[in-house]
């Protein structure tokens, strides 16, 4: 198999693609010289045309999820991905057009610049925007986090073979390893380096720019990603002999077994030796064993000693896949005189042996015995992805942004055709993958720049690598900015100018805008220094999280008059609580706070969303209606700044 | 004066904006379910615990195919007439002057 790494030529078009987003935060910071400023910094003025809209919301509701944790599954678990991302062929229609206009239309008449801004002024309760505020910085701080680590890894592979890069990060290791920076020496120094790139770029254009920067830079890094799978799809078919044999090839397999194994030395040795992830072996160096093991993480041999234990590897278990690496020339095997033993690994809790367990449902699954998407999940996910992901406030930014309704319906029509030719894609793409690259289950978080590099180099295009790989990286930058700056504008407008500095002047405002985004920003890198683990399972929480609280609220605050202040804020505590009541259960009752309890087998987003609205409905049959006057203002004709025109 | 909830019927007077997004609204809605009562019924009957045999549809398992890849491309479609020829192009009107403040 390939060795990864993109190499100097895929650095520089990287360079290159970097050096463009810095330029447009450069054009768009001089925007802000001509507007008012918290307007044109956090929401762009209202502006939006056609494809800055669509982009930037396809862009940022993509997510590193898209780029990262969906290739990894497809990779895991095969076709019945198709599934679990069904609901993506209704998400543009559902995420823009269920509360767009609407939603547009209501901040409009309450002036409102920040999605706290909305709830506040919608029900003239300061104390509904200060808990909207709230909740926005606690679920979009885990996020932000998790998203600064994803950016990482991908730059991390990308620059994996490139020996400037591996020079600097053993400075940086050194330094870090002497206590320079006083931070532990197990930081890795690649993860660090990485961080410390990523962060700073997408800090210095996010607060130098504002929105305007954001929203251009999702221009450019949607382009990216469209690109990016357009051009991987027919190189993955070809490479892999055909869609037809992709799909018979998947029929054939049955999962790898995952452990742990030792590495053992012929001799011992004076210097540290290293068994870099990706090197291949048979156990005890024996073929006839039948048994080949992929190492999945470095192995490495402090001097003196001939054996490393515990060594996470992956044991093919399906003929056609062992015999495709045997006989491939360029498999890197471990070093002469280095042997596998001692494995210990286990079948898959559900598929184990089991032919066809690739291409139909539930798919494989290492830990759960009812395999990956049990109908209850499929169930669940269809929800989550359209409906959930309607409640999502970093799209409600979006929302308040574009011009008029021509855009929003000439953008649903756009992102339509975009999400279209990215989703179904990816699913072709890393079912080729599985034929392409076995025994990569252990790290399948690398699985999509590990494609691009193999398929690119593969081409006799390493040149392009670097263009393609930079699609999973925009996907995660265009979300990272965008949390950025809503915690930001959560932190200026909603905190400091209506709670503690009401009569600050737009300088002061100017100021405290760029500090604030800034010192998010580097908190957001520091708390990324020790990558937190599941990175997934977090995006999952916080974004079923964020819906719950915030839908039924929203919903309710657009559409029925009748609803009162204190109905929508039972409603998002309610959410609140019920969702984080799973988690926190399934921490005691499956020993895992990221295993939550899943009632009639659905995910926590149902029962969170379930017991918002319910409560949003009740609370407020049971209290006061609100004033006349709030109702006349956001639902009759002929009120607030908002004028009735014609339909078409 | 009466609530508006009680004098839907009476008062003509709601903003048509707020009427025309209801009504898309629960188009979009009634589009969501529909595809998820095509969707997860047929792949869960048609493509679960199948075997290491299925069929194909060039190169897509069936199951895929007609449960997934089909209502995708009906989706689109009426996604793409809906937002270019049903939704109103209505006047989401202006701001007021001092949004900073």
């Amino acid at each position: 198999m390939v060795e990864m790494g993109g190499g100097g030529t895929a650095l520089a078009t990287f360079t290159l693609y970097v050096c463009g987003v810095l330029a447009l935060a450069w054009f768009a910071n001089r925007l802000l010289k001509r507007r008012s400023f918290l307007s044109e910094y956090f929401l762009g003025g209202r502006s939006l045309g056609v494809w800055a809209f669509a982009l930037t919301f396809a862009a940022t509701s993509a997510s590193g999820g898209s780029f990262t944790g969906f290739p990894s599954k497809i990779y895991s678990h095969g076709w019945v991905l198709a599934l679990w991302i069904g609901s993506y062929m209704v998400v543009p229609i559902c995420l823009m057009g269920l509360l767009g206009k609407r939603f547009n239309q209501v901040a409009r008449k309450s002036g409102a610049i920040t999605v706290p801004d909305v709830f506040r002024d919608r029900f003239e309760s300061p104390a509904f925007g200060l808990l909207a505020t709230g909740l926005i910085v606690f679920f979009m701080a885990f996020n932000l986090i998790a998203q600064f680590k994803a950016g990482s890894l991908i730059l991390q592979t990308l620059l994996a073979g490139t020996a400037s890069f591996h020079g600097l990060a053993a400075d940086l290791g050194s330094a870090v390893g002497g206590g320079a920076m006083g931070l532990s020496s197990g930081v890795d120094p690649e993860y660090l380096l990485c961080l410390l790139v990523f962060g700073t770029i997408v800090i210095v254009y996010t607060v130098y720019g504002g929105f305007h920067a954001v929203v251009w830079t999702d221009v450019m890094q949607g382009i990216v990603m469209v690109s990016g799978v357009m051009i991987m799809l027919p190189l993955a078919l070809h490479q892999a002999g055909g869609l037809e044999s992709v799909t018979k090839q998947m029929g054939a397999m049955t999962p790898p077994r995952l452990g742990v194994a030792a590495i053992e030395w012929s001799s011992p040795s004076e210097r540290e030796r290293i068994v870099a992830a990706g090197s291949w072996g048979w156990l005890d160096g024996d073929p006839n064993t039948g048994r080949l093991l992929r190492v999945a993480r470095s192995a490495v041999l402090s001097p003196g000693d001939t054996r490393v234990a515990g060594v996470r590897v992956v044991e093919l278990t399906t003929p056609g896949q062992i015999d495709r690496v045997a006989f491939d020339r360029a498999t890197n095997w471990l070093p002469i005189g280095t042997r596998l033993t001692r494995a210990q690994v286990r079948p898959y809790a559900y598929g184990d042996g089991v032919e066809g367990t690739y291409v139909s449902g539930p798919g494989p699954s290492a830990s759960d015995p009812q395999g990956f998407l049990p109908l209850s999940l499929a169930f669940s996910f269809f929800v989550m992805w359209a409906i959930a992901g309607t409640g999502q406030p970093g799209n409600y930014v979006r929302l308040m942004a574009f011009r008029d309704s021509r855009t929003l319906r000439h953008s649903i029509a756009t992102v339509t055709i975009y999400y279209s030719l990215i989703y179904f894609p990816l699913i072709l793409i890393f079912c080729c993958a599985r034929v392409l690259l076995p025994g990569m289950e252990a790290e399948s978080d690398r699985i999509m720049p590990a494609m691009v590099i193999f398929l690119t180099e593969n081409a006799g295009l390493a040149w392009l690598g670097g263009l393609v790989v930079a699609a999973p990286f925009a996907a995660v930058m265009s979300t990272v900015d965008s949390f950025l700056l809503m915690i930001s504008s959560a932190l200026v407008r909603d905190i400091y100018q209506h709670n503690l500095r009401p009569d600050a002047d737009e300088v002061r405002i100017r100021r405290f805008s760029y500090a604030a985004t800034l010192v998010v920003g580097v908190a957001a890198v520091i708390g990324a220094v020790d990558p937190p683990r599941f990175l997934q399972d977090i995006i999952v929480y916080t974004g079923s999280g964020l819906a719950a609280c915030f839908l039924g609220p929203t919903v309710f605050a657009l559409y029925w008059p009748r609803v009162n202040t204190v109905g929508a804020m039972s409603g998002m505590i309610a959410g609140f609580g019920a969702h984080l009541a799973m988690y926190i259960a399934g921490a005691f009752v499956n020993g895992s706070f990221f295993r939550p309890v899943r009632i009639f087998d659905l995910d926590p987003i149902l029962v969170g969303l379930t017991v918002s609205f319910a409560a949003i409905w009740l609370v407020t049959r049971w209290t006061a209606r609100p004033p006349p006057d709030l109702v006349h203002r956001y639902f009759l004709a002929g009120t607030g700044t908002t004028t009735q025109t014609s339909a078409q | 004066m009466r609530h508006p909830d009680q004098e839907r019927d009476a008062d003509p007077n709601w903003d048509s904006t707020f009427l025309n997004t209801r009504r898309e609204a629960l188009i979009i809605f009634a589009v969501w379910v529909a595809t998820l009562l095509w969707a997860v019924p047929f792949s869960y009957l048609h493509g679960y615990d199948t075997g290491a045999v299925i069929d194909t549809v060039w190169g897509i398992p069936s199951w895929v195919f007609w449960g997934i890849a089909t209502p995708w491309v009906a989706a689109s479609v009426f996604a793409l007439w809906f937002s270019l020829r049903g939704m109103a192009d209505d006047d989401l009107g202006s701001t007021p002057d001092d949004e900073d403040g």
